[in-house]
């Protein structure tokens, strides 16, 4: 027991060391820029400063590496206010224990935002404020003129016509030489439930300023823009312990 | 400037609301409608739901009791129209979503699951539930969660209910919504057949009929152009094979819904007299009618009897949205004519207004002259045919020669037209009656005689043969003189 302990420690101390020396490997820089928000407030551009950011999100194999060396955070240990029975469900069917290098290589789902924040900090990084992560997730696929290229990407999602989550396989990179911020998975942010639709999604009563009231769309600044729409309704939903089947994440580092 | 409008459209609505409590606080009227809430209800049952067209069986306990409703939302791709994918949004696996049925003063425990495969946060706004957003605000929920509450069913009517989730336009578009009838305790007078339709339209980046998997388009929703305005969810859903069906002397139920997004219905059943309509799917009855409005968002119960056989068709009377959109559903009633209410078809001629080259079947065929006639080349024919084929024949026979199903026959490939020694001759100068086989399909149509000289005739045939697929080939006038002389 001592032993595993210590064990877990080396490879800890081991991976600080190593990520460092590598510069943030596997991680792209974000260079600082504004976004025009999709809650109108008092500001038409919402600052971003400069941040890392992971290159794709958490695989089921990292994430195993992580509960491996943290076994408070396992399927069998974890505590229930962090995350809900569904927490790592998919790790307990057959495609999984088939340890395909597939499967493993796929988002890491159904993991709560308790559980993602710990992987973050374990790996010295942070989960994505919402700005941080709306403002990476808006740049267009390369290579593409308009914005109809990601509107399409989105959509195609919806209707279900893009892999599932065990897809393996990277859809595009954006401007910023990320991959899949749509189209695969939905991804926690630390702040998901600061900006959130009113749960009847319809409601104006007073909302605290700068909040975000899904309804009437009287406070988005493109009514149209359902995708964004669907996003921020999607995050209004969530709890903290809440784990879903579509849900992943990546984590990022102040610059 | 716009948020000078949109603050005013609350002061607006504040107004309008402390209003409407005055009044309703001081209204006697009210009262007789207000349930007493605090008598407690006896048992339990687990409520049936169905999909439409079918109605569940009313509760038959004589008190009012809990009813547990379970309802799943899942996300799936289905058909909207033939050859037309669609991934709908549904309230039980359908759309529109599953009936409820419950009587007055029940109390109803709904239970609300949001499949863990779906992408989507989803919750219900039962318009029979008087509470914060019908329900909304306490059933929101993500992927694979599961959300509780009860509610009392203080008020009688047919309900609309529909997701509320941002944006909530889009997800009423892609099919959630359903009805939930709250009848009197006692029950509705009893009737032979009771049943469940609702419009609804879609908005698809493709136009109606185009083929393959279609997306939501956003802009048309905006707009309020749908492609797509339909009975129970899908082109055919409840039409031909899938027609409800009854006999004669029998009395209907129909519990009509609305889903929207946008559109308000002109309900009207083609070959019915609605005897008694529930206004709105409220208490007020109407009686004698032709066409009910339907508000999106909002319901009708209409009841008429089948006196005769024949098909109803239940449509829009926004007439285009029936015929061009598929807003149309279908009730064939089965069983003997009644000829003291509808003779049925007596004597048919086919009218002949001054000028036209229409004249009437039984008129007998157009006598030859002797003049000869010029004979022409091919293109000659199929130029001089095509400009006759579309003043003549293309309102029936269609401009592409495919015909209507199940109406007009097509003239494409036709063997029934191949087969013909006469290459068709005898039809046009004839006409034609009674039931034929064309490509497999039956037909029982009038067809008749065309007033068109030889010269005509001979274009005419020659275009339908080269240009439908019949055989190519030349029809001369001789030929068509020859055997308009035969008899």
């Amino acid at each position: 027991m001592l032993f595993k302990k210590e064990l877990a420690f080396l490879v800890m101390l081991c991976f600080v060391v190593s990520s460092v020396s590598s510069q943030n490997k596997g991680m792209v820089l974000i260079p600082s820029g504004s976004y025009k928000p999709f809650i109108k407030g008092k500001v038409d551009e919402i600052q971003v400063d400069s941040f890392w950011i992971d290159e794709k999100s958490v695989t089921n194999a990292e994430f195993s590496t992580f509960v491996d060396a943290n076994p408070s955070w396992s399927r069998e240990e974890i505590k229930r206010l962090f995350a809900d029975e569904d927490y790592l469900s998919h790790w307990a069917t057959d495609l999984f224990n088939q340890d395909s290098f597939l499967v493993g290589n796929a988002p890491v789902v159904n993991v709560s935002w308790f559980a993602a924040k710990a992987y973050c900090e374990w790996q010295g990084k942070r989960l994505p404020m919402l700005s941080e992560w709306e403002y990476a997730a808006s740049a267009l696929p390369q290579g593409s003129v308009d914005s109809s290229s990601l509107q399409e990407i989105i959509a195609n999602w919806y209707s279900r016509r893009t892999l599932s989550e065990n897809d393996t396989v990277p859809h595009y990179k954006n401007e910023f030489g990320i991959w899949d911020m749509h189209g695969k998975i939905w991804e926690w942010v630390y702040d998901f439930n600061s900006v959130q639709s009113n749960e009847d999604s319809r409601n104006m009563e007073e909302t605290p300023e700068g909040l975000f009231c899904g309804s009437a769309s009287l406070n988005a600044s493109d009514a149209s823009d359902y995708s964004t729409f669907i996003r921020f309704a999607f995050r209004g939903s969530l709890k903290g312990h809440f784990t879903v089947r579509k849900l992943g994440f990546r984590c990022v580092k102040t610059k | 400037m716009k948020s000078f409008i949109a603050n005013f459209e609350i002061y607006i609505a504040l107004i309008l609301l402390t209003g409407i409590g005055l009044l309703s606080s001081c209204a006697t009227d009210a009262e007789k409608y207000t349930l007493d809430y605090n008598k407690e209800v006896t048992g339990e049952i687990r409520a049936t739901l169905t999909d439409a067209p079918l109605v569940p069986p009313r509760i038959e306990a004589k008190h009012n009791t809990k009813v547990i409703v379970e309802l799943e939302i899942i996300e799936k791709t289905m058909r909207l129209a033939d050859g037309v994918d669609y991934t709908f949004w549904t309230f039980g696996g359908k759309v529109p979503g599953k009936f409820i049925r419950v009587r007055q003063g029940d109390l109803v425990e709904f239970h609300l699951h949001n499949h863990p495969d779906n992408m989507l946060p989803h919750n219900i706004d039962l318009h029979a539930v008087t509470g914060p957003g019908g329900g909304a605000e306490a059933s929101l929920i993500a992927p694979g969660k599961s959300a509780q509450f009860s509610f009392r069913a203080l008020n009688q009517g047919l309900y609309v209910y529909h997701c509320a989730t941002a944006p909530v336009g889009m997800h009423i578009a892609n099919g959630m919504y359903g009805l939930i009838l709250v009848e009197p305790l006692e029950g509705f007078p009893p009737v032979d057949h009771e049943f469940y339709v609702m419009q609804s339209e879609f908005y698809t980046t493709g136009r109606f009929g185009e083929k393959g998997h279609q997306d939501f388009d956003m802009q048309k929703a905006l707009d309020e152009r749908p492609d797509y305005v339909v009975m129970n969810g899908a082109v055919g859903a409840s039409s031909g094979e899938n027609a409800m069906k009854v006999k004669v002397g029998e009395t209907v139920r129909l519990y009509m819904g609305n889903g929207g997004p946008n559109l308000v219905s002109s309900f009207h059943v083609i070959g019915e007299i609605f005897d008694k309509v529930y206004v709105e799917g409220g208490t007020l009855t109407n009686h004698d009618l032709q066409t009910t409005l339907v508000p999106a968002g909002g319901s009708a119960i209409a009841e008429f009897k089948c006196e005769v056989p024949g098909t109803l068709h239940l449509v829009d009377h926004s007439i285009f949205r029936a015929f061009n959109k598929g807003a149309l559903a279908q009730i064939k009633v089965v069983g003997d004519e009644n000829h003291k209410v509808f003779t049925g078809k007596e004597k048919e001629e086919v009218y002949l207004p001054e000028g036209s080259s229409i004249q009437s079947i039984s008129s007998g065929k157009q006598t030859s002259s002797d003049e000869v006639i010029e004979e022409k080349t091919l293109e000659e024919r199929l130029a001089a045919g095509k400009i006759l084929y579309n003043q003549n024949c293309m309102a029936c026979h269609m401009e592409l020669g495919t015909g209507i199903a199940g109406t007009f026959p097509p003239l494409v490939n036709s063997d029934y037209l191949q087969a013909l020694p006469d290459k068709g001759i005898s039809v046009i100068l004839n006409g034609l009656q009674g039931e034929i086989l064309v490509n497999g399909e039956k037909f029982n149509n009038i067809m008749p005689a065309v007033s068109l000289n030889d010269d005509q005739v001979a274009s005419i045939l020659t275009y339908i043969h080269n240009n439908f697929d019949n055989g190519d080939g030349l029809i001369k006038a001789a030929e068509v003189k020859e055997w308009r002389n035969k008899k």
